[in-house]
């Protein structure tokens, strides 16, 4: 498939809404809804056998009433009634459809999804679907989600797409994201990938603008090799973190009934992750922490973690949390250790971790952020800030992200904590600087951004130049 | 869908193929094994075993999943040989392990065991795995896993992550010969897709050079 075709889902002039309804129960009166409440500028036909009007627009019996260019179709009804009205749709020369509709592969029906794809091909119409939540779109407010908007928090506009092959995963998730630091460039359900599958969405997000990185959760993947052989030109350009479900057989078994995936072996899955350079996730809280810290992170140079912390025994379980991630704690230069002396008080150790004391205020963060920042033998910088302690407030907040700014390194805050911190906690994200609850969840991020840094530095010369190529 | 993912999407039985067609294919692609002849009597065990150790192996779609211990006598010289097969060759129809023939087979110079195998995935196709061979393999499960082909990138990558590295390749010269095996390995997967399994259990990585002394391909 063109994935320049995909971009219809997402930026549609015009949407026709296949069972709208006034019943608030009903799915169609949902998606409607969304596209009223969240501003699409677009044209919206809501398509009713039995109403005259729904939400107030005036409603069409069958698509092929509206007599109009439709960009989109979004079916919500079930699913025999959905191939029905996806023929209409062809016949109407609609552009591209949604299937929200359950009822397919899923629960056994392979003649209906056959049908499906069967329709997809003969019109050359793309599908996404069916058993899916569809697609969001932050820019174009697009959204033909089925989830009421009070349900769920929307997350910002921001470069990371989330791709979900399963609908439940992927609403938890966003609304998980919308508390997050980064904001989200699109969202896609895609369900049982008849026609749209996971290559076809890669080669799409590949080409978007919008997206720097991808976060995904699969059970599956349709097409392996072709799989494999997007993903490592795609890698190149930005990172996946990828969450799969159905590692264990009793998990893949789960999977297979539930979006019908082709199940191929975890082992066969992990070989291929690592192959490629896909950010690996154990589980969801891997998926939004690791995302974290690649939206906002430049690729780092090396293992070496400088730590800064006004808590001497958070520092002991960070050192340890850097070891058994695979990391290093930097050693300073001697030069830096000279001018650290001459700024740190008596009490404090010149050495790694930087203990600054538990009375260290916005100005000792600020002497140990401008020595350590620009010392070269640290690649990262983690700094453990706890709000709890007396010199620890807002000025120290806004001290770090202005050394943020300041630097190239991967620079995370650790600050676990209550209300207070939190506070502290957003204010430093929602300004790009990633903060984590523990010293350990903080290195599990870095050793991610490690491994692909590495991955990238080791591979660049070899699928770098054969992208080149194929362009 | 190609015949071999049919042969998977169907889960048919595969077997084991003959001694001489998977050598013959080892050599094709480079990958050096002992020199070895099937032995039909205990005359040819010894004319065999003259000036060398040598190894005695019943070949038999039968014994495959069984311990092999029973089926093997290393470590023979022209003295033992003789009394070896005729041992052998009672045991085999004893266990009723009729067809079978029996292998005799140049023994490797000692060194360290590694395992190299691939496997057909229903997505993924031809996987190649590596890890420290003999009793260890099931112990530890130090392996590591890419999928086919593969490139000095993927192979040197699949060494480094094993914890047995340093046993496996100890200096450079040894890594370059476990990176140059895999990757012959892997080309003749790839170029031969009716191979579903291949087992080199144990290749044994000497001083010079290794062998891999063990062969067992599934098509």
């Amino acid at each position: 498939m063109d994935y320049r075709k995909i971009n219809l889902l997402f930026k549609p002039k015009s949407v026709a809404i296949i069972g709208a309804s006034e019943n608030p129960d009903k799915v169609g009166h949902v998606i409607m809804q969304n596209y009223i409440d969240v501003g699409f500028s677009g044209k919206i036909y809501p398509i009713n056998k039995d109403a005259e009007k729904v939400l107030g627009m005036k409603a069409y019996k069958n698509i092929k009433d509206v007599g109009a260019q439709i960009d989109l179709a979004v079916i919500a009804i079930p699913a025999e009634g959905a191939i029905r009205a996806l023929d209409d749709c062809g016949k109407s020369g609609v552009k591209s459809a949604i299937v929200v509709a359950s009822g397919f592969s899923e629960i056994g029906r392979d003649d209906l999804q056959a049908e499906l794809v069967e329709i997809s091909e003969k019109y050359n119409m793309p599908i996404l679907g069916p058993n899916c939540l569809g697609v969001m779109d932050m820019r174009s407010r697009v959204d033909t989600m089925f989830l009421p908007t009070f349900k769920l928090d929307k997350p910002k506009i921001g470069g990371v797409a989330f791709v979900s092959q399963s609908g439940a995963v992927g609403s938890t998730v966003l609304d998980m994201i919308s508390h997050e630091g980064f904001g989200l460039s699109k969202f896609i359900s895609y369900g049982n990938a008849a026609v749209i599958d996971e290559v076809d969405l890669l080669e799409y997000l590949l080409h978007d603008d919008d997206t720097k990185i991808v976060l995904f959760y699969m059970e599956g993947v349709k097409r392996g090799r072709k799989f494999m052989e997007t993903v490592k030109r795609f890698t190149q350009s930005k990172p996946i973190i990828m969450a799969k479900g159905g590692i264990t057989p009793e998990g893949s078994k789960a999977a297979h009934s539930h979006t019908a995936s082709l199940a191929g072996s975890a082992m066969a899955y992990e070989a291929v992750f690592k192959q490629y350079g896909l950010v690996h996730a154990k589980d969801i809280d891997d998926l939004l922490s690791f995302g974290k810290i690649f939206e906002t992170e430049n690729l780092s140079q090396g293992k070496r973690v400088a730590i800064i912390t006004n808590g001497g025994g958070t520092g002991v379980l960070a050192t340890d949390a850097l070891y058994s991630n695979g990391l290093e704690l930097a050693e300073l230069s001697g030069g830096s250790a000279v001018a650290l002396r001459k700024v740190m008080p008596n009490i404090v150790n010149v050495r790694m971790p930087l203990d600054m004391g538990g009375d260290a205020d916005d100005k000792r963060f600020a002497a140990a952020m401008d020595i350590v920042t620009k010392d070269q033998s640290a690649d990262m910088i983690m700094v453990i800030s706890l709000f709890q302690t007396p010199g620890a407030d807002s000025r120290v907040a806004a001290t770090l992200i202005h050394y943020k700014s300041t630097t190239d390194k991967p620079m995370v805050v650790v600050s676990p904590g209550g209300n207070y911190a939190q506070v502290h906690n957003q204010m430093m994200e929602s300004s790009g600087l990633p903060v984590y609850e523990s010293p350990s969840a903080a290195a599990r991020a870095m050793k991610a951004l490690l491994d692909y840094s590495n991955y990238i530095r080791d591979t660049r010369g070899i699928y770098g130049k054969a992208q080149k190529r194929q362009k | 869908m190609s015949k071999t993912n049919a042969k998977v999407a169907a889960g048919k039985a595969a077997r084991l193929l003959e001694y001489d067609k998977a050598a013959s294919l080892m050599k094709r692609f480079g990958i050096s094994i002992p020199r070895a002849e099937y032995i039909n009597s205990k005359e040819g065990a010894e004319r065999f075993a003259q000036d060398k150790r040598i190894a005695l192996k019943v070949i038999s779609d039968k014994a495959l999943h069984k311990s092999q211990s029973g089926v093997i006598k290393l470590g023979l010289d022209s003295k033992s040989a003789g009394a070896a097969y005729l041992s052998l060759h009672a045991k085999a129809v004893n266990e009723k392990l009729s067809p079978f023939k029996i292998l005799a087979q140049e023994m490797s110079e000692p060194g360290t065991e590694i395992i190299i195998g691939t496997n057909t995935d229903k997505q993924f196709g031809k996987l190649i795995l590596l890890g420290l061979g003999g009793i260890y393999v099931e112990v530890f499960k130090d392996v590591s896993v890419r999928a086919c082909p593969i490139n000095d990138y993927d192979a040197e990558s699949m060494l480094s992550e094993l914890k047995s590295k340093s046993v496996i390749a100890p200096d450079s010269a040894s890594e370059k010969r476990v990176i140059s095996l895999l990757k012959k390995v892997s080309d003749m997967v790839v170029s031969n897709e009716w191979v579903m399994e291949l087992d080199l259990n144990p290749v044994i990585m000497h001083k010079t050079g290794y062998s891999a002394v063990d062969v067992r391909i599934m098509v």
